[in-house]
Formats: C-alpha cells, structure tokens, sequence
C-alpha cells in the first residue's frame, strides 16, 4: 500500500519537475526581449519580439493588407525588410518571387520579430489612418444595393480624392467568428466634410456584406480605415467615357461631385449597364448631374428588354451599346469599375475605337 | 575493464546496432514513420539525423534516470512510463531550441519532431539498453549506432522507392504493399549480416 | 492519426470565417483528408474524375461570362448566368493566386435542378479534389453537380 502510494508520488513528482523544467525552458528560450523596428529609416518603436512583424505593425496602427487573418494563405501581407529578418522560411516561398526575394521582400505574417528590424514601408500605407464612425443612414437602392452613410468622429474628416477606397471593418456576428477587412469605393462629395458614403452589393455569403445588410442599424458604431488607391480622375480636358455598373457607380458618382465642384466643361458619358429596369438606381440624382454638367449625359443600358415597356433607351450589353455610340476614340479617356470581367470586355471595344491603352483606367479590386 | 576493452565493446555494440542488430530491419521497430516518409531522399535524410540526435542523447537520459532514480527507489517497473515522458520533454525542449536559433531547420524539420516522440524505435532503444544491462558509454554507442541503422533503412528504402516511382506496380500493392515487401527483402539482406561479428 | 503541421494549418484556414462567411468546412466535423477521401470515392463510384468536371465547369463559366450578368443559353438542357463581384478570395493551400468572386448558376432546363459554384470552389475541386463540408453554402454534393452538368 504504501508502496503503491509512494511510486505514484514519485512518478507525479519527476513528471511534474520536468513540466516545470519545460516552462522555463520557454520563458528563457523563447524571449526575445525587447526589439526595436525602424520604418523607413526613422520613426523606431520599441516592441516585445515574439509576434509576427504583421501583428506588431498592425498593433502600431500601421495597416499592412491580410486577407487570411496572418495564417500565410493569402501572400498580401508583403513588406520589404532591409534587415533582421532572418532566413527565408518554407511558408512564404510560394508568394514570393525571384525579383521580390532579392529586394528583401517577406511575407510579415510569417517573420517573426527576433531582433531588432529594419523595414521599408510605402507612404500611401503609413498615411493611412483608422477612423471611428457611426451609421448615419442606408438607404436601399436595389433588392441587393444600398448605400451607407458613415458620420465621421475620430478623426472627424478624411482627405480623400474620388476614386480612393477604404476598408471597412466587418465585426465578429453571429456566422463570423473573426474580423474581417473589406474593401468598399467611396461615393460621396468629397465637400461633404466629416461624412463617408458606400454603395455595397449585397454578396452572397459575403462576410462584410451580410453584416452590413443583415446586422448593421444606424446609429451603431463602425471603423474604417483609409483612404486607400491610386485610380482617379485626370486633371485633362480629354472627353471621358465612364464604364461602372452596379455597385461599381461609387467612384464615378464621387468623380461626378468633383466634376461639378471644378466647374469642369469635359465632355462626358457614363455607360451604366443593367439586367432590368429594377437594377436602375440613383436615376435622379444623375439627371441631376445631367442639369449642373452641361457636356455631361447618363446612358443606362437595359440588357433585358423584354422585362420593360416602353424602354427608349440603349439596350443590350454595355459593351455593345458602347460599341454603337462612341465614334473615334483616339482622344478620350475611360474610367472603368467593375468585374475583370467586363473589364476586359470593355478594353477591347475602346482599343477598337481607337482609344490608346494608356487613356484608360481602371479599378479592378484585385 | 580497461579503456580500450570498453571502447571496444562500444564500438562493437555500436556497429551491430547498425547492422546485425538493426533496431528497423531485424526488431522491426519505428516503422509507422518508416513506411509514411520513405517516399522522398531528402525527407528521410532529414528524418533520419533527427531520430539519430534523438535516439542518442534520450538513451543516455533516459539511462541517467534509470540508474540514479528508479534504481534507488526500486521503481524500476516505472521505466516505461518515465522514459516516453523523458522522451517528450526531450524532444519539445529540442522544438524549442530549433525554432529560436535555426527558424528555418525547426520550419522543414518541425513536421518530423512531433513525429519522432511516439516512434517506437526510441522507446524501443531505452529498453533493449536496460535489459541488456549495458554500461553508459556502451549506452550512447547503442543509442547513436541505431539511430544510425533507422537512419540507412528509411534512407536505402526512400532510394528504392524513388528509383521505382517509374515503375509498373500491381494496383493492389501501390503504396503500403509494395514497401512492407521491400522491407522484408532488405530484412532478408541484413540477416547475412549475422555472424559477422562473433558472439553479437 | 499524426497530421503534419501544414494539414494542420490548411484546415484551419478552411474552417475559419475569415475569407468566406461559415467557413469553407460548415458544420462538418470529420478531418480535411476525410472529407476529400470520402467524396473521391463517391467521384470513383459516378465514374468520373474531379478534374473531368473542373474542366465541364469552366467550360460553362466562361461562356456565361460572355453574359456580363445577363443569362445565357449554354445548350439545349441549360443556361448559365455568372454574377461578378469585386474583390478577390484566396486559397488556403499554399500557393499564390487570387480567385475572383465570380458566382456561376447552372439550371437544367428540364429537371429545374441548379448548381452553383464560385471561381475559388471551382478552383478547389480542379486543384485539390475538395468539395467542401457539409454544411458549406457552396457545397453541391458530387452526384447532385454530375447530374446538372452532364448528359
């Protein structure tokens, strides 16, 4: 008996000892003290090492892209490490390129910070800030578009030129266990101060999107961040040729406001192509734009006629109602927004008409 | 016995752990790794040099704890337990080490070491030492000449298979079949090796 | 079962609500291998191969994106409508690429039986072999997908 009971106290007991010598093991081994991470050769902040450089840069309020949460699926979070980053692993090897891998560049989810870094950050991302807003109205466009208006609190305002995206955080809900970041345009006045405004389709099965459309309520607190992106309008006097359909009108509606705020005499057209005349919205407000911009003409483009009466407008796809419309192109400039899809589709009837490849510019979201 | 009476008999003890006494081919122990990561060189290389490192220093460990822990307590009846938890700590602690100095050999190796701790050929090593009573030195020659006889197995099998990855095998024996037959040829082969050594 | 680190890591991607609301997983509890094995026999047992309808797949999606949206006659028993939305999904397994979220519906015109399947899940049975968990909204069981897209 009281063998018994003493050769499981001294097995429990050695078990125990070597648990507790794994535990410190941890503690000395596995700390890594304190690091500091230089941006851009200046701005250093000192941080405990341990966590991936992804982490420590986005707990910094630097907001380096991830589609995969940090898991090393997604290859967005790229940054370029002048030094300290240690040897190239396994995990990121397939994101990255020959070209990519000499420049220094890793994926910061998979490097962890052992030592002090230094890392090369482009502007645009280091001047992009996180902002609290709160629901001020939705308003339903479609069966599946609406629009969303976000008040500003802090910051209270945001730069931006029309055409810059910003990245809406979708909280967790019930069906998401995680944060997710989503992309969305920006269509509202850019004179508009201390307010945002989204037009979101609804996705099915869309993280985001659900929580917009099933979950979000005015007056519920939201965070956004940004303005990310390069498309934008010229600042020509080319005749210009927009090309958007469904939730793809947000830059164009925010390109029109500064249209209107320039007092701009450009000659332009919005090609905005839809199924049904039940998918057609902000009808009025481009009528409106139609009045304050002389040159300027809406043209929706109805794919299915048959579903109206009385449609006297263009019908068919857009592309092919572009087709018949525009003559020489040779001078315009188009502004595209939508799927590669209809992207491609649209590229090709412009090069048709003469329109060189560097007058046209697109946002793909890719 | 003198010093160059032991070292002998570690060397001996050594070299028919590898071949006469081979802990895979002839005990036929450690196969589940065996049959499951023969299929490249280069993996069971790598595989191989970590069951050799494990092999060694856990045999001496776990020898260490026999003599100076279950000894004194009459606890030897605990030594399966208190080797495989020797075994476990061992190799986390070594996942540690590698993952802070060498990230890159703790990435292509960290699929192995969880593998390596239920490897049967280990607890296997520890074992045959106590039952044939032997000494610390002859110990760690054991512990290291049979991690180093795991080792040209799974590397002479990953050969084979790789040379016959364009060859036509039967459906039935693709995979498991095919290499439990060519293990039990190579075990054929190492038989000749009996009575090479006299009296091992 | 001893499932390396990287199987390990793919299933958790999989599961989590990160790219795809629900996960990719749903509520099936069994294993990534498991699932795959599983609906590899069924393939087996339909006598097809999962590459064979990738391929019948993406044959249908390329002519419905011809549509832009609209729906389009594929053949006598079926039409097609693609709907794309922006931004781009990524695959769990460890190789670069983005996947449009591209939606492709397929209807038969005489059973009224539809699938549907977006460019990453098209990508998943092409590459992987996955068909999704249970419980996925994108899951179509392989013989219900046979019988829409084939004879």
């Amino acid at each position: 008996m009281a063998a018994t009971i003493f050769s499981v106290f001294a097995i429990s007991t050695i078990g125990a000892g070597l648990a507790a010598l794994l535990v410190l093991a941890e503690r000395y081994i596995l700390n890594y003290g304190e690091c500091e991470i230089k941006i851009n050769e200046e701005e250093g902040f000192r941080v405990q090492g341990g966590n991936s450089l992804l982490e420590t840069l986005i707990q910094q309020k630097i907001f380096i892209p991830s589609a995969c949460g940090g898991r090393g699926s997604c290859g967005y979070c790229k940054v370029k490490v002048v030094d300290g980053a240690g040897p190239l692993l396994p995990t990121e090897e397939p994101y990255l390129e020959e070209a990519e891998r000499n420049e220094g560049v890793r994926l910061s989810c998979q490097v962890k910070i052992r030592n002090d870094l230094r890392v090369e950050i482009p502007e645009e991302l280091l001047s992009v800030q996180e902002y609290e807003c709160v629901c001020a109205d939705i308003q339903e466009l479609t069966y599946d578009i609406r629009q969303f208006r976000f008040e500003l609190k802090t910051p209270d305002r945001m730069k931006f030129v029309p055409g810059h995206y910003v990245q809406f955080l979708s909280p967790v809900y019930e069906g998401s266990e995680e944060e997710v970041y989503r992309a969305y345009s920006i269509s509202s006045n850019p004179t508009d101060v201390g307010f945002i405004e989204l037009i979101v389709r609804l996705v099915p099965n869309g993280i985001c999107t659900t929580y917009m459309f099933e979950h979000l309520r005015v007056g519920d607190p939201v965070r956004i961040n940004g303005p990310y992106g390069d498309f934008r309008l010229s600042d020509t006097d080319a005749p210009v040729v927009f090309v958007a359909g469904g939730s793809g009108m947000a830059p164009i509606k925010s390109m029109l406001h500064q249209m209107v705020n320039a007092a701009s005499t450009r000659r332009a057209t919005y090609y905005f192509g839809v199924n049904t005349p039940e998918d057609l919205f902000m009808v009025e407000e481009m009528k409106a734009f139609e009045a304050k911009l002389p040159n300027f003409k809406f043209v929706p483009v109805l794919a299915v006629p048959e579903a109206s009466n009385g449609w006297t407008g263009e019908t068919g796809l857009v592309t092919e109602a572009l087709d018949r419309t525009l003559n020489s192109a040779g001078s315009y400039e188009a502004y595209l927004c939508g799927s590669p899809g209809m992207i491609d589709a649209t590229v090709e009837v412009l090069k048709g008409h003469g329109m060189p490849l560097e007058h046209i510019y697109y946002d793909k979201f890719s | 016995m003198s010093l160059t009476t032991e070292l002998w008999q570690v060397l001996v003890v050594c070299f028919s752990a590898i071949f006469t006494g081979n802990i895979l081919l002839t005990t036929f122990l450690g196969m589940c790794p065996f049959l499951a990561v023969s299929r490249q060189v280069k993996a069971s290389v790598g595989l191989g040099f970590a069951v050799v490192f494990v092999m060694t220093f856990t045999s001496l460990l776990n020898w260490l704890a026999y003599r100076y822990v279950l000894v004194p307590m009459e606890l030897e009846f605990f030594r399966f337990i208190l080797f495989i938890i020797i075994i476990a700590t061992f190799v986390q602690f070594v996942e540690m080490v590698l993952e802070r100095y060498s990230p890159v050999l703790y990435q292509n190796l960290g699929i192995f070491l969880p593998l390596i701790t239920v490897n049967c050929a280990i607890l296997g090593a520890s074992l045959f030492m106590v039952i044939r009573e032997y000494t610390l030195p002859v110990t760690v020659g054991y512990g290291f000449g049979s991690g180093v006889g795991w080792m040209l197995a799974i590397v002479a099998m990953a050969g084979i298979r790789q040379q016959m990855a364009v060859e036509r095998v039967p459906k039935g024996l693709q995979g498991p079949g095919i290499t439990l037959i060519i293990a039990g040829l190579m075990a054929l082969g190492f038989i000749g090796f009996t009575g090479v050594l006299q009296g091992s | 079962m001893k499932r390396s680190p990287e199987a390990k890591r793919i299933e958790e991607v999989l599961r989590c609500s990160r790219i795809v609301a629900g996960g990719f997983l749903g509520t099936d509890t069994r294993i990534l291998e498991e699932i795959i094995e599983t609906d590899a026999a069924s393939l087996i047992k339909l006598g097809t191969t999962a590459p064979r309808i990738a391929a019948r797949m993406r044959e249908i999606t390329e002519r419905g994106k011809a549509g832009l949206g609209t729906t389009v006659k594929f053949d006598e028993k079926r039409t097609v409508a693609v709907d794309e939305n922006r931004g781009q999904t990524v695959c769990p397994w460890p190789h670069a690429g983005g996947y449009q979220k591209t939606i492709t519906t397929v209807r038969r015109l005489d059973t009224g039986a539809t699938a549907r399947w977006s460019d990453l899940s098209l990508h998943f049975i092409e590459a992987h072999g996955f068909f999704q968990g249970r419980g996925s909204s994108f899951r179509v069981e392989p013989g219900e997908l046979v019988a829409v897209l084939f004879d």
